[in-house]
Formats: structure tokens, C-alpha cells, sequence
């Protein structure tokens, strides 16, 4: 192998020398140059790119790159130069053109020297990191052309002579204007942004600046907003047709800058065009104008929110401390109904739906409409207008649409506990009246408000429906069981109400009319026949009667009277004449009805079918009534109103408040031991908290009522103080299983009395989430009670001997409440209950009985207790 | 011991004592040494017919010992004794409170109610008798609070010594206001928290947000108006 290798034959190159002219490149490049001159003079035809190819490639293969390169530097320099001078010499308006023809023809020649120097661009300029061929072109351009002393000021002085002179109005080549600024952008982003864009953003914000201010002298804020806008949408036009798209962004900030955000407190607050008058006016179009101007400043649309916030605030309070407005309830809420579609309208229609502007709106109308405590009353009392007339002949969708908005407004009120109180009163009365236009209407009602707050807030108020219900079927019974023996007396309709349902009132009963007291003893007699335990008690003062009646020349008239006016109005079938005072001792009407029904019976024109000696417009001790033979009326039909205040007095209004609070304590009690059984130990500032937040759906709970309450929990052994950190923390103290046992104990040992045991278990309820506003609380408790507990309360019960089974039950019989119904079934199995209290707790039944009474027709509400 | 001790109460006192002419009954016989002394004592002020110490004893005792009976010291000797009716001790009350004393006659209780003092003034005891105190004005069955005028005089003999200006602003506010008729137990020990939490009178660190009771924030608002 080795001497194979040692034999092995070599091949060496063939050397032959090559020999090269020492002017040969300096020949070449004269070429080549020549070549370039001729490029630029635009004889390019007579070149053989094929041979200047060669030599250039030949030059940088035998190394002259470097002198080609120069050359070239040098020789494009030298032709820009004269370009330069060929543009600086151009006069005026010719400038820009020489310019972009110049452009082009170096654009071109650029191509073509390009091509001829390929060999160079692809092999010398990247080994050499030199600049390529095309950039150099664009380099040089910019450093001779462009940045010449002479251009560069020129140039930007015309283009932005151009922008002013269309800005103004007049008509410029913009395919020029496109094409300059087009070659900026090819030297480059750093060209097209230090010599064109950043100057003209300036020359334009001094243009706006001085503009705006003039506007802003001479217009209005419409008008001002109107030539912003015009001004916003023209730059934007201008940047798409001669600009670099990323300079729209930069260009309308500045219009936005200088013609909104510096002027935008002056708009809004602008005198006589302001936000507020435009909002005064209903200036749709200039507020959705001006929301999408200042939506492109920051905090532009905070100021137009706050602004239009307290506008909102200053008018709804002027609207709510109105004097003259409280006059008129209905009014009132409409006015507050009218705004708030006013605002609605302008939201939707100009602030595009702005989730934040609807928000500002509601916190607003929350704001001013608790600032009137009378705002809940007012909203019932608008309800009641509607749905005793308001509402008549008023398609479905429409009734809708109105109680959609009673619902929005009763979604402000934070004393949504007084609405329902004020509901139930004047709920009863439609009712009872009849009055109502359309059941469907009210239970759509109903049943928004449980939507709203829940099944607690309105089982009252459905229970009032069910009573009014069975009092038909009563009504119905009664009449098919005595259709025989009292055909020719007064017909009799009676209502039978639950305790607890209803508005409760204090009962007074006055003296019946003998014909009347005949046949509700008839009906009271039906009613226990069928229902054993229970206790009938009539509310004359709620009652209505239609009177058939005869005057002086024979005319006769039906009369619409109360109950109370019925009753005075009876005693002057047997006599012409009555003394105050006798007419008080024969009805026992309670002094201030009774005045009030005489008032109405005696002082108003046109309905006085007594007459009063002597004539005056208050009622005295001392006065006479006269039957008044001589009353006409053009109607067959006369409804005697009783004067009736039909918005609470300040005094009446006092004492509802009153209720109100006191109805409001053992909701605090509960939602206090609510929270403390589940958080064991709380400072006293998160308690305040919670219970807020607990108790917000229904009202604002005082944090001084909050604190009372905690303190009456303390010394009723609830709550305890913690024993180092006694203001920090409170222990819930009580606990139910220990409770039991206690009672258990006591129980045993005969030491608790019935009273005693009520009251225990009625605390032992308030630990078990129960709420419930009456004071007859114990019979509501189990409704929200889980069943285990119930169980705990019936064990207890169980364990009562005989004598004091008997006294609960009477209480029981005596209370028939409507959470009470809702556990029946689980009590009823669980209890001891007597049969008498079993069917007490049935539904009632109710029947008719239509009579006809020779002379008289009465219809008599009641209220069973 | 203590059913011993109440077959003796039963039967001693009854059947052999002598009932002398003011109505206080008297030992004839000496009974075991330490018991007996305190017994005697004991019965040199009780009832005879009671067998407890009533309000006279007190008085006949508060003077044989020198002091008023409305004294802060006579507060303290019933705390000791867990005197559990105002007016009264009974004999079981008196037994095991001389004996925690170590006194077993007068000129040794009549020395020891200075010691009584310094330990009642002690944090912890303090808190208690002064809880104590306010439960010992409740006569009644089934009282839980007490009327404003024996609020004032119990700040008085309580506070009083220790905390004057507090007490007498306090005093004054309570007459003069019309929201409460009545002071419970928890109002009670927060006066006291209050006297010694609370700066007195700028009241710079009172903060009515806190779990401070009602009537004390009001008594704050009062003096702060006052003071403007």
C-alpha cells in the first residue's frame, strides 16, 4: 500500500499568467460612469447592458469593488447636486412639480444603474456591509435633495401652505401632495416623520388653537360642536387621501386636543348653549354630538356625566322641595315619570346606551326622590289613581307599560317598607269599594312586586285578594240559604277580611240602622253556623250604601253614601230635624267621622241633602240638621263623597312613620341575630354593615336605630360584649338547643307561665330567620320556620297542661294570620290542636243574598277580626 | 362543713340563746373556737326572729365600726361577703366572708376594712365589685335595671373617689336628659370602661362608631356641645 502511495501520481494546475492592463479599471469605471451620465440624461437607449453588466462584474471580481462603489457614490452625488440646483431654481407653485418629476427620472435611473450593478449589489455590498445600491440612491436623495437648505424649508413651507389653503376651502393636487409625501415615506418612516409630520402637527395645532379660540368667541356650544366635528372628519379625509395612515390617529388627537379637551369645561358650562340647555331643549342631535367629540378626550365624558348628574340632582331636588308640587300627588309622580322618559330618551338617543350614564341617572333619581319622605306615599297614590281610573280603556300592553314604570320609580325608593304599608291601605280601599278597573292589572302588580322584594312583601296583599274571593262565595251561601226571609228587606254584601291581611284600624263600631242590624245578625249568624271559633266584628267605617231616596216634589234619587252617612241619614226617615248632639248619641259615630260625614252631607253644593242651621262650612257641637226637601240634582244617581283628605295630613303622616318604625325593629332584631348566628363574633361596625345589607331590599335602617336594637339584644341576653375587647366584638350569646333545654326545664318544673312561653318562643323564632311585622309575630313564625324547628316549637307546646293549651288556642282562634296558613298542614299534624281551631284555620266560605228593600238598598263592608 | 354548720344555725340560736333587751340575741355558750367567735358576732347584730342581719344590724354594725352606713367601704364588706339582698346578710353570708377575712371580731374587722380597700381596688376585683354593685341595688324580683337617681348616687360612692370630674359631668348629663329613665347592667360596666378608657374632658379618643352604648354617645354629643 505504501509504495502504491508513494508511486501515486500528482496533478498540479495549469499555470499560465494572466496579465492585466494596470489602467484597466480606471478604463472600466470611465465606462461605466459614462454609462451613468448617460442614464441620467436619459439616453439610456444607446447602453448595451450586457457589456456594462460584464464590466461591472469584472471589476469586482478583480477586486476594484471598492472603486466602483466610490465612483458611483461620487458620481450620483454629483448628478443629485445638479437636480438639487435644477429644483431650488424651480419658481413657485412649479416647485413640487419639478420636484416629483425629478423624483421619478431618479427613480428610474436609480432602477437601471441598479441593474447594471447587480454583481456589485449581490456579492461586494454584503461582504463589505457597504449600503445597497437602491438605499444609496435614497440616502443621497435625502442627504442632497431633500435636506438641502434650500428644499428642505421650501418644501415643508408649500405643503403646509397647501394643507392651510385647503383647510380654508380651496381646491389643491392632492395626487402632487400624495406623491410627495409618498417619496418622504420611501427615504424612510424617520424622514416622513421629522420633516413632514411632526411640523405639520404643530402648524396644525396652532391652527386649531387660534381657530377654536375664534369659535369659541362667535359660537354657541352647538354650533362650536358642529364645526369640531366638521374640522375632525376632514382631517381624517385628508390623512386617508395624502398622508401616512398611522399620521390620522397623531393628526385628530391634536384637533381633538386643541378644539375639545381645551375648551370642554367652557362647552359644557357655555351660557344659554350649554350641556344643560341643550338637555333643557332636548337637543338630541347636538348631545349625540358632543357625547362622541368628548368620548375622544380623556374625562370628557366624566364632565358630561357629573355635569349632567348634578343637573339631574338640582332639579329632581327643586321638583321633590316643591311645595306646591307635594299639593298634588298624581301630578307629582307623573312629573317624576315625565323625567325620567325625558333622560331615558336622551341616554338612548344621544349617549348611545352608555351603561355609566344610565347608572348616573338612576343614582341620581335614588338621590332626590328619598330627599321627599312622602315619595312612597306619592307612588301609591299614583298606583291608585291608575288603577281606579287613570287606567280605563287602556289596552294590556299599555297598563303594562305604565305599571313597568311605577315599578322603576318604587326600584329607587329606599323605604320600600312605607310603600308597601301605604299599598295595603289604599289597596283595601279599591277593594273594598269595588273600585278597582282591572283585577288583572292589579295582580300584574302584585306579582312584580314579588318579583321585586319577594314573597314576604305581598303575601298580605294576595291574602286580601283571597278574602275578597271567598267573601263571594259567603255572600253566595248566604243568600241561597235565606232567599225566603228577607226578600223585601235591604241587601246585604259583607266582606269577610283577615285580621293581619288588612290595614288593621281600630274598631269602632256605631249604632246600625235597625234594619240593617237585622239582617247582618242574620248574616253574623250564617257565618259562625259554618264557621265554629272565629269572631265577627264589623268595620262600619269601611262600608259603602246605595240609599233609595224621596224628596219634597216626589223626585226620587239613588244615593252613594258611606256607611256612616248611611247610619245619619236613616234617622231622618222618622223626623226632619236633629240636633248635633242627637244625631251623635243615636250613631255613636266617633266625633271626627261623624263631623266629616256631616260636612259632606250638608256643606257641598250640589250633594246637600241635609240642610244646616246655622249655614257655615264647619261642623259645631251645636248645630241643627234639617232634612233638605228641596234637593235637586240633574243625575239620578248621587255620589255623596266623604271629605276625605286624600293624601295623609302632616299628623297622619307622622303616625304611619311611627308604625312604620316600630314595625321595623324586630326586622332589625332578626337580621342582627341572623347574621351573629352565623358569624359568632362581629365588631360593631361590620354588624351596622351587614344589617344594612340585609334589611336595603325593604329600608334603610338608621345606625343609631341598628345600635339600639344590639343594645336591647344585650340586655335581653342575645348578644354579650366580648369581655377584654368589649366594643370590638359581640358574641351571639343564645343559642337554640340551650334555649330548649331552659324552657324544657322550666317547663317541667311549672315554672313558666303561657305568656311566658309565647314570649320565649317567640325568641327562639328571631333565631330561626323568622321576620314578621305584626306584633302578633308567634303565629307567622313557623310559615318561615324549617320544619325541625317547628317541631321544636310544637314540643314545647306539647308539654303545656291543660289550662294553658286552652288559653294559646284562644289566642290562636283570635289570630288567624297569613303565615300561619302557609305551615297549617305541618302545625296541624304536629299540634294538639282543638276541632274548634282546626276549622277556624279553613278557608272561608262566603255566599250572597240579594234582597230588595221596599225603599233602601245597603251594601255593608266588613272586617272580621 | 356547711351542713354542720346549718344544723347549728337551726338549733343552737333558737333553743339557747338568750334575747337581750335591744333585740339582738346573744351566745350563751361557747361552740367551736373559730365558728363560735364569728357566730357571736354574727348574732350580736342579727334579727332574732329573721336570723339574718337586717338593715338595722347594718346600721348598729357601720356604727360600732365607725363609719357611715352609706359608706364605699360597706359596699365592699357586703361584695365580700356576696351579699346577695341589699340591707341583709345572712348567717352563711357572714360565716364564709369573716372567715376569707380572717376576722373573727369587731376591733379585727374594724382594722382589716383598709386591706378590704386595697384589694377591692385591684383590677380585677375592681371590675367585679363594681358589677356587683349595681346588682346589689336590685330589690325586686325580676329587676334588670335601675332608676337614674340611684344610678347617680351609686357613681358616686363608686366613681366618685376615683374619677370626680367624669362623675359629676355624667351625673349632671343623666339629670338633665329625658331619653332614659332607666340604666341596665351593660350601660353600667360601660360607664366604667368609659371613665377609664376615655381621655377626660377633651374625649379626643372616643369614637361613637364603635359598639359604645347609645346613652354614652349622647352624654359625648352633650358635652362636646356644651363645651363649643
Amino acid at each position: 500500500m505504501s509504495a502504491q502511495k508513494k508511486k501515486a501520481f500528482q496533478i498540479e494546475a495549469f499555470k499560465h499568467r494572466v496579465v492585466v492592463d494596470p489602467k484597466y479599471a480606471e478604463k472600466t469605471w470611465k465606462i461605466l460612469e459614462h454609462a451613468i451620465h448617460e442614464i441620467y440624461n436619459h439616453n439610456a437607449s444607446g447602453l448595451s447592458f450586457e457589456e456594462l453588466y460584464r464590466n461591472a462584474y469584472n471589476m469586482v471580481l478583480h477586486k476594484f469593488g471598492e472603486k466602483l462603489y466610490s465612483g458611483l457614490v461620487t458620481t450620483m452625488t454629483s448628478h443629485l447636486k445638479e437636480i438639487s440646483n435644477s429644483v431650488e431654481a424651480a419658481q413657485g407653485g412649479l416647485f413640487l412639480d419639478e420636484l416629483n418629476r425629478k423624483w421619478a427620472e431618479h427613480n428610474k435611473a436609480m432602477q437601471m444603474i441598479r441593474d447594471i450593478l447587480m454583481y456589485m449589489d449581490r456579492t461586494f455590498i454584503p461582504n463589505t456591509h457597504k449600503t445597497p445600491v437602491h438605499e444609496l440612491g435614497l440616502n443621497l436623495w435625502r442627504d442632497v435633495v431633500i435636506h438641502s437648505y434650500a428644499i428642505q424649508s421650501r418644501l415643508q413651507a408649500i405643503l403646509f401652505e397647501n394643507v392651510r389653503r385647503e383647510r380654508s376651502g380651496e381646491v389643491i393636487d392632492r395626487g402632487l401632495m400624495r406623491s410627495i409625501t409618498k417619496m418622504l415615506m420611501d427615504l424612510g418612516p424617520s424622514v416622513y416623520q421629522d420633516d413632514f409630520e411632526k411640523h405639520f402637527l404643530e402648524v396644525s395645532a396652532d391652527f386649531y388653537r387660534l381657530e377654536s379660540q375664534e369659535f369659541i368667541e362667535s359660537c354657541d356650544c352647538g354650533e362650536y360642536l358642529k364645526k369640531a366635528e366638521r374640522r375632525l372628519n376632514e382631517e381624517i379625509e385628508r390623512v386617508s387621501h395624502y398622508m401616512d395612515a398611522r399620521s390620522e390617529v397623531r393628526i385628530t388627537n391634536v384637533v381633538e386636543k386643541e378644539m375639545i379637551e381645551n375648551h370642554m369645561h367652557r362647552l359644557v358650562q357655555m351660557e344659554n348653549s350649554g350641556l344643560v340647555n341643550m338637555i333643557v331643549d332636548e337637543k338630541y342631535e347636538d348631545l349625540g354630538r358632543m357625547y362622541c367629540l368628548f368620548r375622544r378626550v380623556p374625562n370628557g365624558l366624566v364632565l358630561v356625566r357629573d355635569v349632567m348628574t348634578s343637573y339631574i340632582r338640582d332639579t329632581g331636588k327643586q321638583l321633590v322641595t316643591d311645595p306646591e308640587r307635594l299639593k298634588d300627588p298624581v301630578d307629582f309622580v307623573q312629573h317624576l315619570l315625565d323625567l325620567k322618559d325625558k333622560y331615558d330618551k336622551i341616554i338612548t338617543s344621544a349617549f348611545s346606551n352608555d351603561k355609566t350614564f344610565q347608572n348616573a341617572l338612576n343614582s341620581s333619581f335614588e338621590y332626590f326622590i328619598n330627599l321627599t319622605s312622602r315619595s312612597p306615599e306619592f307612588i301609591s297614590l299614583f298606583v291608585d289613581d291608575k288603577l281606579r281610573k287613570g287606567l280605563r280603556g287602556v289596552t294590556e300592553e299599555d297598563v303594562e307599560l305604565v305599571l313597568d314604570k311605577v315599578m322603576m320609580l318604587f326600584r329607587y325608593l329606599q323605604e320600600k317598607d312605607i310603600f308597601e304599608k301605604y299599598y295595603k291601605q289604599h289597596l283595601a280601599k279599591r277593594l273594598l269599594s269595588g273600585k278597582t278597573v282591572s283585577e288583572d292589572a292589579e295582580r300584574s302588580l302584585i306579582v312584580k312586586l314579588k318579583t321585586e322584594c319577594g314573597y314576604q312583601f305581598t303575601s298580605k296583599l294576595e291574602g286580601m285578594f283571597t278574602d275578597m274571593k271567598t267573601s263571594q262565595d259567603t255572600m253566595q251561601g248566604f243568600h241561597a240559604s235565606q232567599d225566603v226571609d228577607i226578600a223585601d228587606g235591604p241587601m246585604l254584601s259583607v266582606q269577610v277580611l283577615t285580621t293581619g291581611s288588612w290595614p288593621t284600624q281600630p274598631i269602632t263600631t256605631c249604632n246600625l240602622p235597625a234594619e240593617i242590624m237585622g239582617i247582618c245578625e242574620k248574616f253574623r249568624n250564617y257565618y259562625l253556623g259554618t264557621h265554629t271559633g272565629r269572631r265577627l266584628s264589623w268595620q262600619t267605617n269601611m262600608g259603602t250604601a246605595d240609599l233609595k231616596a224621596t224628596f219634597g216634589k216626589g223626585q226620587k234619587h239613588e244615593l252613594n253614601v258611606s256607611t256612616y252617612q248611611m247610619c245619619v241619614l236613616m234617622l231622618f226617615n222618622n223626623t226632619d230635624r236633629l240636633s248635633y248632639k242627637e244625631i251623635e248619641q243615636a250613631t255613636e259615630i266617633p266625633v271626627s267621622d261623624l263631623k266629616r260625614c256631616l260636612q259632606s252631607l250638608a256643606c257641598v253644593k250640589g250633594k246637600n241633602v241635609l240642610r244646616k242651621e246655622p249655614m257655615s262650612k264647619d261642623i259645631a257641637d251645636t248645630d241643627t240638621f234639617l232634612f233638605n226637601d228641596k234637593f235637586t240634582s240633574k243625575f239620578f244617581k248621587v255620589k255623596i263623597g266623604t271629605v276625605a283628605a286624600q293624601r295623609e295630613s302632616e299628623p297622619e303622616n307622622q303616625e304611619t312613620r311611627q308604625r312604620v318604625e316600630e314595625d321595623r325593629k324586630p326586622q332589625i332584631e332578626a337580621a342582627i341575630v341572623r347574621i351573629m348566628k352565623a358569624r359568632r363574633v362581629l365588631d360593631h361596625n361590620n354588624i351596622v354593615a351587614e344589617v344594612t345589607k340585609q334589611l336595603q331590599s325593604r329600608f334603610l335602617p338608621n345606625p343609631v336605630v341598628i345600635k339600639k336594637r344590639i343594645e336591647s339584644l344585650i340586655e335581653r341576653e342575645f348578644l354579650e360584649r366580648d369581655k377584654v375587647h368589649h366594643l370590638l366584638t359581640l358574641y351571639l350569646f343564645f343559642e337554640l338547643e340551650k334555649d330548649n333545654a331552659r324552657l324544657d326545664f322550666q317547663l317541667l318544673n311549672s315554672e313558666v307561665s303561657s305568656r311566658q312561653l309565647l314570649y320565649h318562643t317567640r325568641e327562639l323564632c328571631y333565631a330561626n330567620a323568622s321576620i314578621s311585622t305584626s306584633s302578633n309575630m308567634i303565629y307567622k313564625v313557623p310559615s318561615f320556620c324549617h320544619s325541625v324547628h317547628i317541631e321544636a316549637v310544637t314540643g314545647v307546646l306539647f308539654r303545656l297542661d291543660a289550662g294553658n293549651r286552652e288559653e294559646y288556642c284562644e289566642v290562636v282562634r283570635n289570630s288567624i294570620a297569613v303565615g300561619f296558613v302557609g305551615c297549617r298542614r305541618s302545625l296541624v299534624t304536629a299540634m294538639p290542636f282543638p276541632s274548634s281551631i282546626m276549622q277556624s284555620l279553613e278557608a272561608v266560605k262566603i255566599g250572597t243574598l240579594p234582597e230588595s228593600w221596599l225603599k233602601r238598598r245597603f251594601k255593608v263592608g266588613s272586617l272580621e277580626s | 362543713m356547711p351542713p354542720r354548720a346549718s344544723k347549728r344555725k337551726t338549733a343552737p340560736p333558737n333553743s339557747s340563746s338568750v334575747t337581750s333587751s335591744d333585740g339582738r340575741s346573744v351566745f350563751s355558750k361557747t361552740k367551736t373556737k373559730g365558728l363560735g367567735k364569728i357566730d357571736r358576732l354574727f348574732n350580736s347584730y342579727a334579727n332574732s326572729s329573721s336570723g339574718e342581719i337586717d338593715p338595722d344590724g347594718i346600721v348598729a354594725l357601720c356604727s360600732d365600726l365607725g363609719v357611715d352606713h352609706t359608706d364605699v367601704r360597706i359596699l365592699m364588706l357586703a361584695w365580700k361577703l356576696k351579699a346577695a339582698k341589699q340591707g341583709f346578710f345572712t348567717q352563711d353570708e357572714w360565716r364564709t366572708g369573716m372567715k376569707a377575712l380572717r376576722v373573727d371580731s369587731l376591733s379585727k374587722l374594724k382594722k382589716v376594712l383598709p386591706e378590704l380597700e386595697i384589694e377591692v381596688g385591684k383590677p380585677l376585683n375592681y371590675e367585679d365589685f363594681y358589677a356587683y354593685a349595681f346588682r346589689y341595688c336590685l330589690t325586686e324580683e325580676k329587676q334588670k335595671s335601675l332608676d337614674i337617681e340611684s344610678i347617680c348616687e351609686l357613681l358616686n360612692l363608686v366613681l366618685g373617689a376615683q374619677f370626680r370630674p367624669q362623675v359629676d359631668s355624667l351625673i349632671e348629663y343623666l339629670k338633665v336628659q329625658s331619653d332614659y329613665k332607666v340604666i341596665n347592667l351593660d350601660q353600667w360596666k360601660n360607664f366604667l370602661r368609659f371613665v377609664q378608657e376615655i381621655s377626660f374632658p377633651d374625649l379626643e379618643n372616643y369614637d361613637s362608631s364603635l359598639a359604645w352604648p347609645l346613652i354614652l354617645d349622647n352624654f359625648v354629643e352633650w358635652m362636646r356641645e356644651k363645651h363649643s
